[in-house]
């Protein structure tokens, strides 16, 4: 048996899960410190299940708490960035392009070095140790612990970065240094952007996973605990202390495969309708179709796998005019629960709407029963149209398909959308995420720029799924289970020929 | 027409971008490094005085500048912002005269902007204009070279300041040897080269596309949404400018694409089924850029015409090197500017050039 956890920003969800058979729900408020949260969770869930925690054999957690750190620009720790690549990038330094609230929350202290290679293994210049030995001297000066290093073409030999990090952790052994090399893909800018924002959540990481570990200990729950990343899979609790920016975009994942799992559809529309948002998704083979788009987390441009998700501003709480002609995107959000209008605030929101129509029964429906019918069926068609036009947007050529609703926010549709071929709300849909993080998988990808020339191809891609197959099994996955699900090769224009983009990706089954 | 625009400011930047990897059907590279330079180079030196060609003193001297290499190598090694400058600085000095104006390559991708670039730092005016309207893989099929400018002399500039000048008879030779040059010096270089007379610019330039190229991006941003709500804003900006007629050629699925590199290019195929599935697929040549668009024996587009991928859901183009297997598109097709449909131009860009034994068909009478 398994457990699913989702700590989101609001509600902590969680799930029993026999194989396929879900055992026993449950929503709990996502406490300040986390842990109290996901232990009354567990009670709750344990109770209702009649189970043991010597029962369980692993727990898997998805959470926004990292995300959510970026976004409100908080709990993230002052860091220190080295980029190796001079002479090249002159005037280009790291963060240029980051919002001014965003780079100020981070409070970095940047250095620029010489170093880093070209695309053919020849060094851009060779690193100078007085150099390094100035920017460890600052570091210690400014009692910087947290540091970022990303050097030209680290994917493809990350030397340099090693070196750095190696005398910087010798000189300041507290240290704690998030290499771009480790997030694999080509792209200086977006790669060094991932390890900053790596680096300055390290602290908080350490944190959180030690509320989870926490909560889990209370319990007696004694079994291995994953922690689920951007692309569905998992990645074994340690390692998020050390890449917490993996974990940016589970949660719409694990909504989209938890919608997958609740209803067995491999490829369907899923409407994730939140306090604020719905976020609608796409499910292809039962995964999430990912973004063809660059995709930025709080502003800063990333070059993470993420879902294709459009955001749309309705959701439980959204704020309606006084004709009913305008929804969201302002939002009361978690707020709902006292300022609603069925709750007895004065806000008029969605869920006021829902209640009015007799859709719903939430909170007092005496409060919203003043409320004019032509305002009630005016908004309810303007928040019909408003999901029906993203809907079809996210259509793929605009063909039929049917809908899966999940989330709290679900209430909002009362009758069928036009957009949907067939309209499904599966029973626990309140806890899709919850279910998505139960049923994660391990995978990995590694990514190189080689030569056809000077490798042979099934060398290539043999030494590039070996690299992968490796990040695999330190993630958690079983070595025998792990398989390469995508090869890409990309053939680099007006290079040596030969020369040649390859991205192995594997997943496997979790290791029990 | 569009009313063209008297300078180019930091707002301009996001739209030009867009707007030329549209017009960079596939090629040139992504330009989000070189917006960013530019856009530190404007904050520095304040904004860059755009000159329409019908303007320029016919004595002025011209020295086009841009990048020569590989995209994905930009990916990595980043230009720092005053190679662009220095390229021309070292160039003045080598030929021992002082440049009136920039002018760019070609409108499609990030050669759209370092002109710009180095016309901030040096504080001279930008031509309002480029030498291809599009973005294309080889000088020699320049407007420049084609209306009979010569290459050299030539400068060129590496990430370190290494610098090499060359003297070559042809732009075909001078193609290969600044090719030759990039690879050794990492990939990526900066160059000047095909410096010209006030006059030869206004016989040769392809004329009003930096203006043009911001306002297309600008309906881009303006539009975003999916692809079949954009033909319609798209064909009214196209039919007044210099390339008129644009066309939905297919909407479907990316099913296919492979690619190799054959002497020193990206050479390939796509493939894109219909989202039902029930059409014939539609097929795409690639040699760095799309070159040519078949529904089975039938020819839907081809060089010099412009073919343009973008992303179904958002309109957003897609350069050849991103475009992956499982992406839902939108092909438009965009006729060429009238100096590529001449006999002098078609020789060096008719489909023959490329290795496709057929007769180029202007767009509009396929």
């Amino acid at each position: 048996m398994r457990i699913g956890i989702d700590v989101g920003g609001t509600h902590t969800d969680a799930v029993i899960l026999d194989g396929d058979r879900i055992l026993a729900t449950t929503k709990a408020l996502t406490s300040a410190d986390v842990v109290t949260g996901i232990t009354h969770a567990l009670d709750t869930l344990l109770a209702d299940g009649g189970l043991k925690a010597s029962e369980i054999k692993t727990v898997m957690i998805g959470t926004t708490q990292f995300t959510n750190a970026i976004v409100q620009r908080r709990d993230l720790s002052p860091t220190g960035v080295i980029r190796i690549g001079l002479p090249s990038g002159k005037g280009m330094p790291p963060m240029i392009d980051w919002p001014n609230d965003m780079a100020s929350a981070i409070n970095a202290s940047v250095y620029m070095i010489h170093g880093g290679y070209l695309y053919d293994g020849f060094p851009v210049a060779d690193l100078r140790d007085d150099e390094i030995d100035r920017v460890i001297a600052d570091l210690k000066k400014k009692d910087i612990r947290n540091i970022a290093i990303a050097s030209a073409f680290s994917p493809m030999n990350d030397e340099p970065e090693r070196l750095v990090a190696a005398k910087i952790l010798a000189a300041i052994p507290t240290a704690r240094v998030t290499r771009s090399a480790q997030f694999g893909r080509l792209g200086l800018m977006e790669r060094e952007n991932a390890a900053i924002m790596n680096a300055t959540l390290l602290p908080f990481a350490g944190k959180v996973v030690d509320a989870f570990l926490g909560a889990l200990k209370n319990r007696k729950l004694n079994c291995p605990a994953y922690i689920s990343q951007n692309d569905g899979t998992l990645m074994n609790s340690d390692f998020v202390r050390n890449f917490p920016a993996l974990t940016f975009s589970s949660g719409p994942t694990n909504s989209l495969r938890g919608a997958y799992k609740l209803t067995g559809l491999e490829d369907a529309i899923v409407v994730d309708i939140g306090g604020t948002t719905s976020d609608i998704g796409v499910l292809q083979n039962g995964f999430p179709r990912e973004s063809n788009v660059v995709v930025n987390i709080g502003g800063v441009r990333t070059n993470f796998r993420m879902p294709d998700i459009l955001a749309l501003g309705l959701g439980g709480g959204s704020l309606v005019s006084e004709d009913g002609k305008n929804v969201g995107p302002q939002s009361v959000g978690h707020k709902l629960v006292t300022d609603g209008l069925v709750f007895g605030g004065d806000k008029l929101t969605a869920t006021d709407i829902i209640v009015a129509a007799g859709k719903a029964d939430i909170g007092d429906k005496s409060r919203v029963a003043y409320l004019p019918e032509s305002l009630v069926s005016s908004a309810r068609e303007t928040m019909r149209t408003m999901l029906d036009n993203s809907i079809d947007m996210m259509k793929p050529g605009g063909k039929d398909m049917p809908v899966i609703l999940v989330g709290g926010g679900s209430v909002l549709v009362t009758d069928g959308l036009a957009a949907a071929s067939e309209l499904h709300r599966p029973e626990h849909a309140d806890v899709a995420n919850a279910v998505g993080a139960a049923i994660a998988q391990v995978g990995a990808e590694s990514e190189r720029m080689v030569s056809y020339r000077t490798t042979a191809r099934e060398d290539a891609l043999a030494q590039i799924t070996q690299a992968a197959t490796e990040r695999a099994t330190e993630a958690g996955a079983h070595p025998a289970t792990i398989r390469a699900v995508d090869i890409e090769e990309t053939a680099v224009p007006y290079m040596d020929e030969g020369a040649t983009r390859v991205r192995v990706k594997v997943i496997g089954e979790l290791a029990l | 027409m569009i009313s063209p625009l008297a300078e180019i400011d930091a707002e301009h930047l996001d739209n030009l971008a867009l707007g030329s990897v549209f017009l960079a059907t596939g090629g040139g590279g992504d330009p989000y490094v070189p917006k960013l330079i530019t856009a530190e180079a404007l904050k520095k030196f304040g904004p860059v005085k755009l000159l329409p060609p019908e303007d320029v003193d016919d004595e002025a001297f011209i020295v086009p500048v841009g990048s020569v290499g590989a995209p994905t190598v930009s990916l990595e090694l980043l230009p720092s912002v005053e190679d662009a400058a220095k390229t021309l600085d070292a160039f003045e000095k080598y030929i021992g005269r002082k440049i009136d104006a920039v002018a760019s390559f070609e409108i499609g991708g990030g050669n759209s902007l370092i002109p710009i670039c180095a016309a901030a730092a040096k504080g001279i005016p930008v031509i309002d204009g480029d030498g291809m309207g599009r973005a294309l893989p080889e000088a020699q099929m320049m407007s420049y070279p084609i209306g009979g400018v010569k290459p050299t002399p030539a400068l060129a500039y590496d990430y370190a300041g290494n610098q090499a000048t060359f003297e070559t008879d042809t732009t075909e030779t001078y193609e290969r040897h600044i090719r030759a040059f990039s690879m050794a010096a990492g990939g990526m270089i900066t160059a000047a080269e095909h410096a010209m007379t006030g006059r030869q610019l206004k016989d040769t330039v392809i004329p009003g596309t930096v203006s043009f190229s911001v306002r297309l991006g600008a309906l881009l941003r303006e539009q975003r949404g999916q692809a079949d709500t954009l033909l319609k804003p798209l064909q009214a900006l196209f039919e007044t400018s210099i390339y008129g007629d644009c066309k939905l050629l297919y909407t479907g699925k990316v099913m296919d694409k492979t690619t190799r590199i054959i002497g020193g290019y990206d050479i390939g195929e796509a493939t894109i089924q219909d989202f039902d599935g029930t059409a014939t697929p539609l097929s795409i040549n690639i040699k760095n850029e799309y070159l040519l668009a078949r529904q089975g024996d039938e020819i839907c587009a081809s060089v010099p015409d412009l073919i343009t991928i973008v992303d179904f859901e958002t309109g957003t183009p897609i350069n050849a090197e991103r475009l992956r297997f499982g992406q839902r598109v939108a092909v438009f097709a965009t006729g060429c500017p009238d100096f590529y449909r001449s006999e002098r131009a078609l020789k060096f860009v008719e489909p023959r050039c490329f290795g496709f034994d057929i007769d180029y068909v202007p767009l509009e009478r396929l």
